[in-house]
């Protein structure tokens, strides 16, 4: 009963995880900012869905005898969390450091510019 | 623009064809449809006899593999020859043999030198790349109960090391898996396939009738052996789909000069 | 087989495909048609046909796009039509 809720309120708050995840990717300036939000949205969101899950295929174990089939399911779903905490992230660094190779600029804060300038001169050669 | 407007007709007018032809057609798991019940006054279907007796007959839990690598087995052997083919296609088409230094950037590899974000995709790709390759494994072996077989396990398998050509250097990846060993992992796998089905010849029974190599896998029944010999199937498939999934990709990566690379 | 999950499906299909015959820099196609295969994927595990999808989850959507991929870098990335 504990876990049920437990999954529930961990399925639902990542929902909400990708509901933000989704307003930050139409509202946001620049591609940086958007692809932070897809980034780390989707990442935190489906960990939160996928470990719900795993916690409420933990609940139907009543047994280890007869219950090892859903606890397998478990351990899967372990195994998938930690992929997607893997290579998610990865993804998304990639894909901004693509990006920034290309030459799309991002926008800048008034009264920031000598900063992001030094910063941009280092790195881009 | 008049080419345009032909072929648009074109293409809606067979769309349509296709879309009225798909009236015709029974119902999606319709159980009384032709193909799953067999022409009335006629033979049983074919697909009756698999549901009913695959089991039977192999001890393969996955009516899938069982019709694949056992009942359509020459279907198989002749795919994966068509793998084989297209492998040794590309390498027939793109391969440069002759040494010419003109490819060869004159600027270190920038692959290797270390630049931040390549350490970051480095590392993760060094985690996942065993993880890819034990699933690959485990796709394979697993194929008489779950989902998979000899093509998938072999594709990601391939996979894996077109990981490591794009997370490194195509350099890096073919030390691991090096040009010869490729094409002769290419052959062997049509070799254990084809030369496996021969096996059954000798005993004086059918070509790919695994259930003849009774004695040579120590099994009690017939369906045991069919059982063995449909993994001993996938694996040759794994192995040449593996090689040549990667000499696609390493022959396109780098224009057949196999250096260089992406 | 879930009839309003299989209308969208086939519906992001035809959308899919329509926009990677369209679209004229190569590389955002083979993107393009990197979803076209997950959605047939999505489409034939709905089906029951796990074996297929599986088959179109990694040759449709994981290596081809590679193998696109390679190709348009070493060719050239606008499309002519």
């Amino acid at each position: 009963m504990i876990l049920t809720i437990a999954s529930i309120a961990l399925i639902v708050a990542g929902l909400v995880f990708f509901l933000g995840a989704a307003v930050g990717l139409t509202r946001f300036p620049d591609f940086y900012c958007r692809t932070h939000a897809a980034g780390k949205g989707d990442t935190l969101s489906s960990l939160l869905v996928i470990s719900g899950f795993a916690l409420y295929q933990l609940g139907e174990v009543h047994d280890l005898s007869h219950g090892w089939p859903v606890l397998l399911v478990f351990l899967k779903l372990l195994a998938v969390i930690f992929f997607i905490s893997l290579t998610s992230p990865t993804s998304t660094s990639t894909l901004a450091d693509a990006g920034w190779e290309d030459g799309i600029d991002p926008t800048i804060e008034p009264g920031r510019e000598n900063h992001l300038q030094e910063d941009c001169g280092k790195r881009r050669s | 623009m008049n080419a345009k407007l032909s072929a648009t007709f074109a293409v809606v007018f067979t769309g349509a064809v296709l879309l009225y032809a798909v009236s015709d057609f029974p119902d999606f798991g319709d159980p009384r449809s032709p193909a799953n019940h067999g022409v009335s006054g006629g033979a049983p279907s074919a697909s009756v006899y698999y549901i009913k007796n695959a089991y039977h007959d192999t001890s393969v839990p996955n009516l899938v593999t069982a019709i694949l690598a056992d009942y359509r087995g020459y279907d198989t052997l002749f795919e994966t020859v068509v793998i084989f083919t297209a492998g040794m296609a590309i390498f027939a088409i793109l391969r440069v043999l002759r040494r010419d230094d003109s490819g060869i950037p004159a600027a270190p590899d920038p692959a290797i030198d270390g630049d931040h974000h390549r350490i970051v995709v480095g590392v993760t790709c060094r985690i996942a790349v065993p993880l890819v390759q034990i699933f690959a494994l485990y796709v394979v072996a697993h194929g008489h109960h779950s989902p998979g077989g000899g093509f998938q396990g072999g594709v990601m398998l391939g996979a894996s090391f077109i990981l490591i050509a794009l997370s490194t250097s195509l350099r890096h990846a073919l030390g691991r898996l090096s040009e010869t060993s490729f094409i002769r992992l290419a052959c062997l796998g049509i070799l254990i396939y084809a030369g496996f089905a021969f096996l059954p010849l000798v005993v004086g029974r059918n070509f790919l009738d695994y259930g003849a190599l009774r004695a040579l896998f120590g099994t009690d029944g017939e369906e045991m052996a069919r059982s063995h010999g449909i993994f001993v199937v996938e694996i040759g498939i794994a192995l040449t789909v593996t090689s040549v999934m990667f000499a696609i990709f390493a022959n396109l990566s780098s224009r057949g000069r196999l250096h260089g690379g992406l | 087989m879930i009839v309003p999950f299989d209308i969208l499906i086939l519906i992001f299909l035809v959308v899919a495909a329509v926009i990677s015959l369209c679209v004229k820099d190569l590389l955002a196609a083979t993107m393009v048609f990197g979803a076209y295969g997950f959605l047939i994927c999505l489409l034939w595990a709905t089906m029951g046909a796990v074996d297929v999808a599986f088959t179109e989850a990694t040759v449709g959507a994981g290596v081809s796009t590679v193998l696109f991929v390679a190709t348009i870098l070493n060719t050239r990335r606008k499309s002519t039509d």
